[in-house]
């Protein structure tokens, strides 16, 4: 056997033995050469240590509200749609996508009808500022809607929390 | 289920399978999906980032991101690689930048904090005398020292190695480099340890 620790290339074979991970053939193989090799040796028997002080690492449990912060987050992320959305809401919920994508069409066509010839849009004022929510825009969002009603009976099943 | 998700056979490929199906639900806008992924992996990646940073509080803090970024990110979620590939790569990617932007300064402090959040340590025989309990406690202050002064990137490939059991391959396509470069990271960061902390064989 050339002696592994040559290279770091060839090292994962002492990685490997130090981790319990080496198959048997190559450990019987490796335990020999070990016999004559004294700084493979070295290396196996030092990594064996480090491989047995990780193990004693422990690390303090996940937090019990963590799921229910982060659910809170992503709350937080959909009622900034909700909150866009919702004067559109009843028709969406009525009439469906077809509305959605006619009053889309009927907000694109105004815009094309005030800035005919297909050249850059000159940024209007502040004061007159409208968002223009685009059908698949507008479906995502309902779409967060459903999830955070999804999500909401999820954390509720999960905690006694009565804010979720 | 989509064509787009492996169907290979092996337990890596299975796992790969279930996460990206998961995930592609979640893209289909089920709220479910999301909430068995986070069960899935919710501990392993807090469990990485404490290690990393080795400070509970900012772990769940990045955790939290980590989750939120697959979360906005499902829209154009494609399942080119494994999922916990792409999830690890979210994850030391902000402790890296948590890292370098001077949030591990409170890394000394807190190693110097006492103990007080740490869990209490299960052990077969009788209930363990404070002296026990000091002597483990110097025991892991050493290990936790001698893995914060790896440099970051050989921190990350041990502790993906060791403790989420990564193969070479997986590391690799974590930290956006190759296989050899891997190994010989591992390599570097264990001959460091050993050297610090052979003697507590």
């Amino acid at each position: 056997m050339r002696c592994p620790i040559e290279t770091p290339e060839t090292a994962e074979v002492l990685l490997a033995y130090g981790a319990g991970k080496l198959d048997a053939e190559s450990r019987a193989a490796l335990a020999q050469h070990m016999e004559v090799c004294d700084a493979c040796r070295e290396f196996a028997r030092g990594h064996q240590a480090v491989w047995k002080a990780l193990d004693a690492w422990e690390v303090p449990a996940v937090s019990a509200d963590f799921n229910r912060r982060l659910y809170q987050r992503i709350d937080q992320e959909v009622s900034w749609w909700d909150a866009l959305l919702r004067p559109f809401r009843p028709l969406f919920v009525r009439q469906g996508l077809p509305v959605a994508a006619a009053v889309a069409l009927v907000v694109g066509a105004g815009a094309l009808i005030m800035h005919p010839g297909g050249g850059p849009i000159p940024p209007a004022p502040v004061s007159a500022e409208v968002d223009v929510v685009a059908p698949d825009q507008a479906e995502h969002a309902l779409q967060e809607m459903e999830m955070m009603r999804e999500f909401n009976r999820l954390i509720h099943t999960d905690t006694t929390d009565p804010k979720m | 289920m989509p064509d787009r998700v492996r169907t290979d056979v092996g337990g890596a490929a299975v796992a790969l399978d279930y996460d990206a199906e998961l995930m592609l639900r979640v893209k289909e806008g089920d709220g479910a999906s999301f909430g068995t992924l986070l069960e899935k992996h919710r501990t392993s990646v807090v469990h990485f980032l404490d290690r990393m940073v080795q400070n509970h509080a900012v772990a769940e803090e990045l955790a939290q991101e980590v989750f939120l970024r697959v979360y906005r990110s499902r829209a154009t979620y494609e399942p080119t690689a494994k999922f916990t590939t792409w999830l690890f790569r979210i994850a030391t990617h902000l402790a890296l930048n948590s890292l370098r932007d001077g949030k591990n300064e409170r890394l000394q402090e807190h190693l110097d904090d006492d103990r007080s959040e740490m869990p209490v340590r299960q052990v077969s025989d009788a209930r363990p005398t404070v002296e026990d309990y000091m002597v483990y406690e110097a025991r892991l202050d050493e290990v936790r020292k001698a893995v914060a002064m790896l440099p970051q990137k050989q921190r990350a490939a041990v502790l993906m190695h060791k403790y989420e059991e990564m193969e070479y391959s997986q590391i690799a396509k974590v930290l956006n480099c190759s296989e050899s470069a891997v190994k010989s990271l591992l390599f570097r960061a264990y001959e460091a340890l050993r050297s610090r902390l052979a003697h507590m064989a």
